[in-house]
């Protein structure tokens, strides 16, 4: 009998123990690609990845703000804009690059998206995707003016770059402690 | 007295009923061509640090811990096992696109800087997965020059 009650006991620390881990993995929810057309993102045919470059510029705002919801918020709207995103509209060049860069940058957004309450891992991504948006910007074109910056102190003086809609500098790696570090390295159209 | 006794011994059956439940074991046998060993040059050393840190939950190969037999032991790992390869699969390396690699070779590298990598829960128990401090600098060392070398935009 006190063998059944110490197994007894046993099996639920163990179920205890179970939904306590559970909930601290970090569920990398995979979004399903339902791609339809039909979700508000501007598709003219001067700048096509404008909802998805649009998504990014909100995002960076987000981090200027040191805003960590907002962020989260902004990479799914990034995920969004990339499931409705027409590559008919690109050229094979523009979808060479496109194919490319879709991969990560899905996973950057969904990251960032997953990670409200820890603004510094969504930053680690950006810094990621902000390549990826570049390549994307430079390849595909923007319906917009847009600058390529770059600060040298983040992350112990390795330095990272950022697009930005602005000509001002707005820092999303240092946010409200350090706003205007950085300069304009580049110009897109 | 006697409504414990039920209880208990319902319990007791419930624990025994879900050891019939086990997970597939995420076991392929041997390294494949896409291993992060076989695309990039990595010298013994570090190979052997990634190997032991990180491989039970990030390849096809994980060294199950004997208690992992017992249920729901085993289906936490399995879901830990699944999303950890999800993320990062060093067995499928080579499979990933240039730009992935480069992303996740950082995504290591901060990983490992900042020790969110091996997880608290996982050296807990697997004490020689915890990194010293010579073993972090030596893998730092080799994921920063690593993804140096890969550039983009060819």
């Amino acid at each position: 009998m006190k063998l059944f009650i110490f197994s007894t006991l046993l099996s639920t620390l163990f179920l205890a123990a179970c939904s306590n881990s559970g909930s601290t993995t970090n569920t990398a929810s995979a979004q399903n690609d339902t791609t339809t057309s039909t979700a508000p993102v501007a598709q003219t045919k001067a700048a096509p990845a404008d909802g998805i470059i649009n998504g990014y510029l909100q995002l960076k705002n987000a981090l200027v703000a040191d805003d960590d919801k907002a962020a989260g918020e902004a990479g799914k709207v990034m995920t969004k804009a990339l499931n409705a995103f027409d590559k008919s509209a690109l050229s094979a060049d523009q979808a060479k690059v496109y194919n490319d860069i879709e991969g990560t940058v899905k996973e950057h957004a969904a990251h960032i998206g997953d990670n409200v309450g820890n603004i510094h891992h969504q930053r680690e991504h950006f810094e990621s995707l902000s390549q990826d948006i570049y390549d994307l910007a430079k390849a595909v074109g923007t319906g917009q003016k847009l600058y390529f910056d770059h600060c040298p102190m983040y992350n112990n003086n390795k330095g990272a770059n950022w697009i930005s809609e602005v000509k001002e500098i707005r820092n999303p790696y240092l946010g409200k402690s350090m706003p205007d570090c950085g300069s304009v390295k580049e110009e897109l159209n | 007295m006697k409504r414990t006794k039920v209880v208990l011994l319902t319990l007791f059956a419930l624990f025994l009923i879900i050891q019939l439940i086990r997970p597939v074991r995420n076991k392929s046998g041997q390294a494949p061509e896409t291993d992060m060993s076989k695309v990039y040059k990595m010298p013994e050393s570090v190979q052997g640090i990634f190997k032991k840190a990180c491989y039970d939950c990030h390849s096809n190969n994980t060294d199950y811990p004997w208690y992992t037999n017992i249920q729901p032991i085993g289906w936490w790992m399995a879901e830990h096992i699944s999303d950890g390869k999800e993320e990062l699969n060093f067995n499928g390396f080579g499979t990933y696109s240039i730009r992935k690699q480069k992303s996740k070779l950082k995504s290591i590298e901060g990983s490992v800087e900042e020790n969110s990598m091996p997880l608290s829960s996982y050296t807990l128990i697997h004490k020689d997965a915890m990194l010293s401090l010579r073993e972090k600098a030596l893998v730092l060392d080799w994921l920063k020059k690593t993804r140096d070398s890969i550039s983009l935009n060819k």
